[in-house]
């Protein structure tokens, strides 16, 4: 028989226990404190995100607009139907996919360049003050970062065309020109979210162990083998992580395009999170944007499902090769 | 009926808080006190020794629109005296683009969190469709004080009608607008440009008022190529050709317009055939075409990098609203800049066609008001239209809309747009007073800009597109009777 420490068998026979030592055994019970610890962190999660969830994927099927005065109307797959023959979604849904493949792939190439001059760099003279300058863009907010941009790339007032016209060029409308429009937004994103992959390669070359490293220098094996076999091999994990997160972020890229172009000109710079923006919160159409909702969040839950597939493909070869 | 029915719900909310003052009144004793003379209610007002406090929401660094807070001390003052109760009022701002957002979240969760509401007049449908703003034709009935001569009957139509053309009212004009054209006196009239002028055009360059009222569209474009000097950093015109709520279409739909188009008929809904005309086409193409006048930047304008552009002096016209004349005539531009009418459109009958998009907001009051706050609002917009506070809004830089304060003799005079804005008053029409509001004007910012920036070239193909989408957009909604037509599958910027 269980008893708890300090009472001894004898009394726990003669008399019951009280509510407090009763309690205290309860929680001493293996999986009952982790469970009460976790209980406000899921109704939480539960309050926050299952039930809202739920809601918008319930109002996905219904065809409800807020300044309409009518009542929802059911419409089963309606929304989806209607979202799927449109063409400025799949418009607008190509031009988020260029977006983040041109982002994330360029944030990635230069973030792994930078966090390798920066690698073993402790005894560089003002390495902590051009770390700190390198991350800053990062945590600025995107809204603040967009109207920066749309000052520094306006063609009249703005630094970049003064800069321009210094050197004698021609001045360049960036945010209102449709064929430079695209182009601009996406270098302020790459301006903007190169620091986080820089952050993730460092937090890569620190995972290397030394000892491999030191043994690969022994063995004379060149900077792109070390890289490829020993630097890649242990810090893909926390790389893919960084992929993977910035994959999503870029995928719902809103705040910092809207605040510079508005989605324009026209719609060349529309991803398609304005888009969902502006049925939501502009045109109030809740029903038909709650159906885009759920369809960006199955693209989300695809993204990241593929990552963590392709991340552990070489770990499943392995455990299937025969012994 | 359902407007009398929702109507006769506050009625009930009233009557609730009288008889918790203890008055004894009912609805019948509460109504003969707020049709009797002003100075019998001032002795029994229902709200007499109580104190309330009024929010109200407005367009941030809209000067008008805060005008309507900026002066409400002398309401306090007013309502003290007269009325018995004390008031005092709280301002909460949101920029254009995002102040109708901020007032339907919160009147979509039935919230009194804002009693006043600055709406922009094509809201009136959206905010009237679901019932968040209350009736008024009753309470004007009622009160002598809101029943107003306008200066004209366009006010009626864009700042208190819902649905268009019918008689029901929903919103009282808090500020009245037009578009003018600011022109740089100083450089019109400097020496030597007059005979420049005549040399190179053979024709007299235009420089009173009433030569700006003589001119038509065609000539104005070759007073701002006269003046257009980029090479010194200075232009000849600026307008609005952003995709931000609807600056690029203001000018372009006042082009359309003035040039014999529309862009739907509201009776029908429809939109299709009307707004995707050769003459549209060209009037767009037209506004497109200024850009060659304009700094580079003007793609991006708005009605905040207009002011800049004018204000910094480096540019001789603009196409601009009324409402902001305080921040266009800057200190330094005093005594250098008119304001004149807008370029007309020779019509085939001869005609001066002028045909602008109106500007200017409606105040409309929370349907979810308690009685209290009802009736202080409703005494707020009395004291509003007297002529004491007409005239008190005019003298700060607002543009009232009642034909008493309008008329005076001495009104061109006090602010430097007003004849103007009288002028324009009269030929000014508005956009869709529709529940999808919202969605037609997305569609045709994003086409307009589209074109106007290079996306697009064939201006006939953009308007197909736009009315296929809005044709599409009123009938999904109910305000069209025809479906999109068949030419619209598949329709792409």
């Amino acid at each position: 028989m269980d008893t708890a420490p300090g009472v001894s068998a004898t009394h726990a026979l003669s008399d019951p226990p009280g509510v407090g030592a009763r309690l205290a055994a309860l929680l001493q019970r293996r999986s009952v404190l982790p469970t009460l610890l976790l209980v406000p962190v899921l109704l939480f999660f539960i309050v926050w995100n299952t039930v809202p969830t739920l809601w918008l994927l319930g109002l996905s099927f219904y065809r409800f607009s807020l300044t309409s005065g009518r009542p929802p109307i059911f419409t089963g797959f309606g929304n989806f139907e209607s979202i799927l023959q449109d063409s400025e979604v799949w418009l607008a849904l190509s031009r988020t996919f260029l977006f983040v493949i041109l982002a994330v792939g360029i944030e990635t190439v230069l973030g792994l360049l930078l966090g390798l001059l920066f690698w073993n760099s402790q005894r560089l003279p003002g390495r902590r003050v051009a770390l700190t300058m390198l991350f800053t863009p990062m945590v600025l907010t995107p809204v603040a970062a967009g109207t920066f941009w749309r000052l520094i790339y306006d063609p009249t007032f703005g630094v970049l065309s003064a800069m321009l016209r210094g050197l004698g060029l021609p001045t360049v409308n960036f945010l209102g020109d449709a064929r430079t429009a695209f182009g601009s937004v996406l270098a302020v994103d790459v301006w903007m979210w190169t620091p986080f992959m820089v952050l993730m390669t460092l937090a890569a070359l620190a995972s290397v162990p030394k000892a491999e490293l030191e043994a690969a220098e022994i063995d004379r094996l060149s900077f792109l083998q070390r890289l490829r076999l020993v630097i890649l091999h242990h810090g893909k994990f926390i790389l893919m992580l960084g992929i993977l997160l910035r994959t999503i972020d870029a995928f719902k890229t809103m705040d910092l395009i809207y605040d510079m172009t508005f989605g324009g000109p026209g719609s060349t710079t529309q991803l398609v999170a304005i888009m969902l923006y502006r049925r939501a919160f502009e045109v109030f159409s809740m029903g038909w944007s709650s159906a885009l909702a759920v369809i960006l969040l199955l693209i989300s839950i695809a993204f990241t499902a593929t990552f963590i597939f392709v991340l552990h493909a070489r770990e499943r070869r392995k455990q299937d090769m025969p012994a | 009926m359902k407007q009398t029915e929702h109507g006769q719900r506050r009625e009930l909310g009233r009557r609730t808080l009288l008889a918790g003052l203890g008055a004894g009144m009912g609805l019948a004793g509460a109504a003969a006190v707020l049709g009797s003379p002003r100075r019998a209610r001032a002795a029994d007002h229902p709200l007499k020794g109580q104190s309330i406090h009024m929010a109200i929401l407005g367009i941030a660094g809209w000067t008008p629109s805060k005008l309507g807070v900026d002066l409400a001390p002398d309401f306090k003052r007013y309502a003290k005296d007269r009325y018995g109760y004390d008031v005092d009022f709280s301002y909460t701002e949101a920029p254009f683009s995002q102040l109708f957002q901020k007032a339907a979240t919160s009147l979509a969760t039935r919230s009194a969190e804002y009693n006043i509401i600055i709406s922009d007049s094509q809201w009136l449908g959206a905010l009237a469709q679901p019932k968040w703003i209350l009736p008024l034709d009753k309470y004007i009935a009622q009160r002598k004080g809101l029943d107003i001569e306008w200066f004209s009957p366009v006010v009626r139509a864009a700042y208190q009608t819902y649905p268009d053309g019918s008689k029901h009212r929903w919103g009282l004009p808090q500020e009245g607008d037009c578009m003018g054209l600011y022109i740089r006196t100083d450089l019109l009239n400097a020496p030597g440009e007059a005979d420049n002028f005549q040399k190179k055009y053979g024709r007299k360059l235009p420089t009173s008022w009433e030569d700006f009222e003589a001119l038509s569209f065609d000539d104005f474009t070759k007073v701002i190529e006269f003046f257009n000097r980029p090479e010194k950093g200075f232009n000849g015109f600026g307008a609005q050709y952003s995709r931000e709520y609807d600056f690029i279409s203001d000018p372009v739909m006042s082009l359309m317009r003035s040039t014999g188009g529309d862009v739907w008929d509201p009776k029908t809904g429809q939109v299709e055939g009307i707004l995707n005309t050769d003459s549209n086409a060209r009037a767009l193409s037209t506004y497109k075409s200024l850009l060659q006048y304009m700094p580079k930047s003007a793609i991006n304008y708005g009605v905040g990098e207009l002011i800049d552009a004018f204000a910094q002096g480096k540019l001789f016209s603009a196409l601009q609203w009324c409402a902001v004349g305080p921040a266009m005539i800057t200190d330094s531009l005093k005594g250098k800049v008119m304001v004149v009418p807008t370029p007309y459109f020779p019509g085939a009958d001869g005609k001066h066609n002028r045909n602008y998009i109106i500007g200017g907001q409606p105040w409309v009051i929370n349907a979810f008001n308690d009685a209290a706050h009802r009736e202080v609002a409703l005494d707020f917009m009395e004291w509003w239209y007297t002529p004491e506070t007409s005239l008190a809004f005019a003298k700060h830089g607002g543009n009232p809309c009642d034909k008493a304060t309008l008329t005076r003799p001495d009104f061109d005079s006090i602010q430097p747009w007003y004849r103007a804005y009288k002028y324009m008053l009269q030929n000014s029409s508005d956009f869709w007073h529709d529940p999808a509001y919202a969605d037609l004007l997305s569609v045709q910012q994003e086409g307009f800009t589209a074109f106007a920036t290079g996306q697009v070239n064939d201006p006939k193909h953009t308007l197909d597109y736009i009315a296929c989408r809005q044709q599409k957009i009123l009938y999904d909604g109910g305000t069209a009777q025809k479906a999109p037509s068949a030419a619209c599958n598949g329709i792409r910027l």
